[in-house]
């Protein structure tokens, strides 16, 4: 199969005057971090988040960018280093916390104490970012707030995730509910669109949590990219802003779907179950050894993924894209049957072949129509870990550490040719760096 | 001293923002991307004052344009398009005739940014690549954008939302334990996630040119965006098991679920900390169970968070939703309702917010849109205008960019350089208005000059 995929593309390359693998190898050591500036060397972060992985994931950007990032947290720890799948833990610290303790400081400092919270403003009077997930208005309270803090450092840029934000009334009345990643999913618009279709038994037909923490890493990710639009500006002007991140918001603003179906459709999407609203076909079909993942939505591509599951007699029922629409559940299934009743027969692997090969043969020919059929295998994170392309590419790291042992993370996913982000080192024992941040911040 | 939350209402008041700097003014951006992934990228930039550029095919257009929920246009447009690409400029030109290539070099000339997600090496291949790009303008920053990035064995693969999410194990981790059902992030969320990763690394690299005056060219794979997120490789690494599907649950606080309430509203319910699930037990009148449930670690263990779930299952079945977002309220435990698209789209929380906007556009009129979920008290990000049908801003374009003259954007039509839609929705303008009478489309023009009517 391989053989078969590679000439052709060769043949393109040569065309244009680069081979593969010469394209292949300039591209890979230009985007080697090794020897090269970090953007934020000379950004100083403080990370105030307390039991909210969002704050701490915001963190981890600044610090993949090189910025000094200093966690601060309580003597007993921040009770999100126990939050972890199942309780999975190494050495007292559970799996995510280590997977986001990248290029990271540890200082202890308790901010509910007089003591701490004079240290702390000392610290964020030299801090360019602050981060920090109390409940709004409790900084403040504490006279740590962006109000009190811009004062002295008019440069702050002052980042606050909550659920419901610093402002509004909402805000306001429910400023005593925490953030966790499921009410995220759940108040943002996510959970309300993953599950089964309402005709199906009770409990596969209710709103359903995605199973990974999209909530907390959207979040976490806004509140990074608000921080970095807010350094470009304190680049330019000197002046630093309040970044407000609203965690009940996350989902919805990050899509959009719910905001605009919701207004333009006037209901609510129903749940679909394994199809998608607005492709077809789009979702996964189980094949001799597991499950492929197809996508040929386009009618060129669709007609594409009939002839390779030589399933051409049907083509005249489901022509157009309008006949595959998924408001009729029924119809829908019955064609996902048809598909099912042909993927089985074949492995994973040659679907995969079958549609590859078809694409190739359609962008020469002017018969086939150009239509490209898309398959992939649905993988598990250990076959992944295994595939030579995320090798290549760099996509895990391997760490050890003294106290974590050895683990891999997932890391570069930012290519960059002169400033790319990078991971450096991962540990994370409470209070690690308390005589490096003192000596460096707090020593006058 | 005065109220925080009045402070803070000041501070971020919505009503405030177009008066507000924005941080990208006088950049440029060159968009050459498509449907999801890229555009995104793009559109953040345009969110807080970049000029961006988005180039198309003439009477083609992007793919996205016809992407509606359920084949239903809106007033001749996708909704979903409106929200990947407003506030940008719409040029509609044939990128394969080399007089429309000059023109992309001299916008390149003076662009800041380029964003592309054609299949790897497909830009090169048009002379629009970063290799090419760079030589006219060595100061530029080039996002490329691809499902598995621009080298490795499998750059050549295309792809979707959907495969990224196949290909990173996203897909393995959401569905029902021990059946057949799994489900994948709806909404193209494979797209929109790393599209806002690669916004980041746009606005890094726009900083570090800031400090050092260098561009650069960034290669960005959904699929490693994706993985980023995910901690089942580490998991794997440490416990050599896999992290199965959860079922609807997060396995790292417990309890935690989506449950039924006694009125039949959904209602999302969750302890991460001693603290917190110290406040929910004080809820639920079970104080005893505190000593029991103390260790956090241990209480995590799949025989222990099962008994947890069926406890607040069990709780919640028993309460109007109402009330048990009280009780959250005064005791101080992670609730929330699960709220649904209409729900979303009227609530007042977030239209006082601004993280729902109710806009009136100059064409499409009345729609509304997200704001961010991150609000900037300083430089806040704003919608200007929503997408335009195709090839809007040629003639504003080409008379202010390229100070071309009415005779000159004649020929470029005649010879096909340039474009505009055909009679079909998604690229055409609504029914209702009057394109013939747009003062940009026609700029300082009259509309007998155009040809392709």
């Amino acid at each position: 199969m391989n053989k078969a995929k590679d000439k052709p593309q060769e043949q393109v390359l040569v065309r244009y005057g680069i081979s593969r693998r010469e394209r292949e190898q300039f591209l890979a050591s230009m985007m080697s971090p090794e020897g090269k500036p970090e953007v934020l060397s000379d950004v100083v972060v403080l990370d105030a988040s307390y039991a909210n992985f969002s704050g701490i994931i915001a963190a981890s950007l600044f610090a993949e960018f090189g910025a000094e990032v200093i966690k601060v947290e309580p003597p007993e720890g921040d009770p999100a280093r126990k939050i972890t799948p199942y309780g999975a833990k190494v050495n007292g610290v559970g799996i995510p916390f280590l997977m986001e303790a990248r290029n990271k400081r540890y200082l202890t400092l308790d901010v509910r104490t007089d003591a701490g919270r004079k240290d702390f403003k000392k610290l964020a009077a030299k801090a360019d970012v602050l981060i920090e997930t109390y409940p709004a208005g409790q900084m403040d309270a504490w006279e740590i707030g962006y109000r009190q803090l811009s004062e002295a450092n008019p440069g702050l840029i002052y980042a606050a995730i909550t659920p419901y934000g610093q402002y509004t009334d909402r805000a306001k009345e429910f400023n005593n509910i925490p953030d966790s990643d499921i009410t995220s999913q759940a108040a943002s618009g996510l959970a309300a669109n993953i599950g089964d279709p309402d005709i199906s038994p009770e409990p596969y037909n209710w709103p359903f949590r995605a199973g990974a923490w999209i909530g907390w890493y959207i979040s976490g990710l806004e509140a990074a990219l608000g921080g970095a639009i807010a350094l470009v500006y304190k680049e330019d002007t000197g002046e630093g802003q309040m970044i407000d991140v609203a965690s009940a918001d996350a989902y919805a603003s990050l899509v959009g779907y719910p905001v605009f179906i919701g207004y333009t459709w006037e209901k609510a999407r129903p749940r679909l179950g394994r199809h998608d609203f607005t492709l077809y076909p789009y979702g996964f079909w189980k094949s001799k050894d597991g499950i492929v993942a197809i996508a040929a939505p386009r009618d060129h591509d669709f007609r594409a993924l009939l002839k390779i599951l030589k399933l051409w007699k049907i083509e005249d029922d489901w022509r157009f894209t309008f006949d595959r629409i998924t408001d009729m559940l029924d119809q829908i299934e019955k064609l996902y049957g048809l598909i099912e009743a042909e993927t089985v027969k074949y492995t994973s692997d040659e679907l995969i072949g079958k549609a590859l090969q078809y694409s190739i043969k359609a962008a020469r020919s002017k018969w086939r129509g150009g239509g490209v059929p898309i398959i992939m295998k649905v993988q598990k994170p250990s076959d992944i870990m295994k595939n030579p392309h995320w090798n290549i590419r760099k996509a895990f790291q391997e760490f050890e550490d003294k106290k974590l042992g050895k683990f891999i993370i997932p890391t570069n996913f930012i290519k960059m040719s002169e400033s790319p982000p990078r991971v450096k080192w991962i540990s994370c024992d409470i209070g690690q760096d308390n005589k490096y941040i003192r000596k460096k911040y707090l020593s006058d | 001293m005065e109220d925080y939350f009045s402070y803070t209402k000041k501070l971020f008041d919505p009503s405030t923002i177009k008066d507000k700097p924005e941080v990208f003014k006088g950049i440029k951006v060159l968009d050459f991307s498509h449907v999801i992934f890229g555009p995104v990228a793009a559109r953040i930039l345009a969110q807080y004052g970049a000029e961006v550029f988005k180039i198309e095919m003439p009477f083609v257009g992007d793919l996205w344009r016809f992407g509606v929920y359920w084949g239903k246009f809106w007033k001749h447009s996708s909704v979903c398009f409106h929200f990947v690409h407003y506030n940008k400029y719409f040029l509609s030109i044939n990128l394969k005739s080399p007089k429309a290539k000059e023109l992309i070099y001299k916008l390149a000339e003076q662009a800041d940014v380029v964003v592309e997600n054609f299949a790897a090496g497909t830009a090169e291949a048009w002379g629009v690549g970063y290799s090419q790009l760079s030589k006219v303008n060595p100061k530029i920053i080039y996002l490329s954008c691809a499902t598995y990035g621009q080298y490795g064995p499998l750059r050549f693969f295309p792809g979707w939302d959907l495969l990224a999410q196949a290909a990173s194990g996203a897909i393995s981790l959401t569905g029902y334990p021990g059946t057949d059902k799994y489900y994948k992030l709806p909404d193209y969320l494979g797209d929109y996630f790393p599209g806002n990763v690669g916004a980041l690394s746009l606005v890094m690299a726009l900083y570090h040119r800031k400090k050092t005056g260098k561009g650069q060219y960034i290669d960005l794979a959904q699929s490693e965006a994706l993985m980023r997120i995910l901690p089942n490789f580490t998991y794997f690494s440490i416990t050599n098991q896999e992290l199965e599907r959860v079922g609807n649950t997060d396995p790292t606080m417990a309890p935690s679920g989506i449950f039924k309430s006694r009125d039949g509203k959904f209602v999302a319910l969750a302890a991460a900390t001693d603290e917190q699930l110290k406040a929910l037990f004080s809820a639920m009148g079970q104080k005893k169970l505190i000593s029991e449930y103390k260790d956090s670690f241990d209480r995590l263990h799949p025989k222990n968070s099962r008994e947890l779930h069926r406890i607040a299952e069990e709780w919640v079945s028993k309460r109007d939703s109402a009330e048990i977002v009280n009780l959250a309220k005064e005791y101080g435990f992670p609730v929330a309702e699960v709220m649904d698209d209409f729900q979303i789209a009227n609530d007042e929380w977030r239209r006082q917010r601004g993280s729902v906007i109710a806009f009136k556009d100059d064409i499409y009129r009345q729609f509304v849109l997200p704001g961010p979920s991150a609000m900037l008290s300083k430089t806040p990000g704003r919608v200007k205008w929503l997408a335009r049908p195709l090839g809007y801003h040629n003639r504003y374009i080409l008379k202010t960019f390229f100070g071309l003259s009415e005779e000159q954007i004649k020929r470029l039509e005649k010879e096909r350089v340039i474009g505009y839609w055909d009679d079909r929705p998604g690229i055409k303008p609504p029914v209702y208005y009057d394109i013939e009478k747009d003062p940009i489309f026609n700029y300082q023009d009259d509309a007998r000059g155009r040809q392709n009517e």
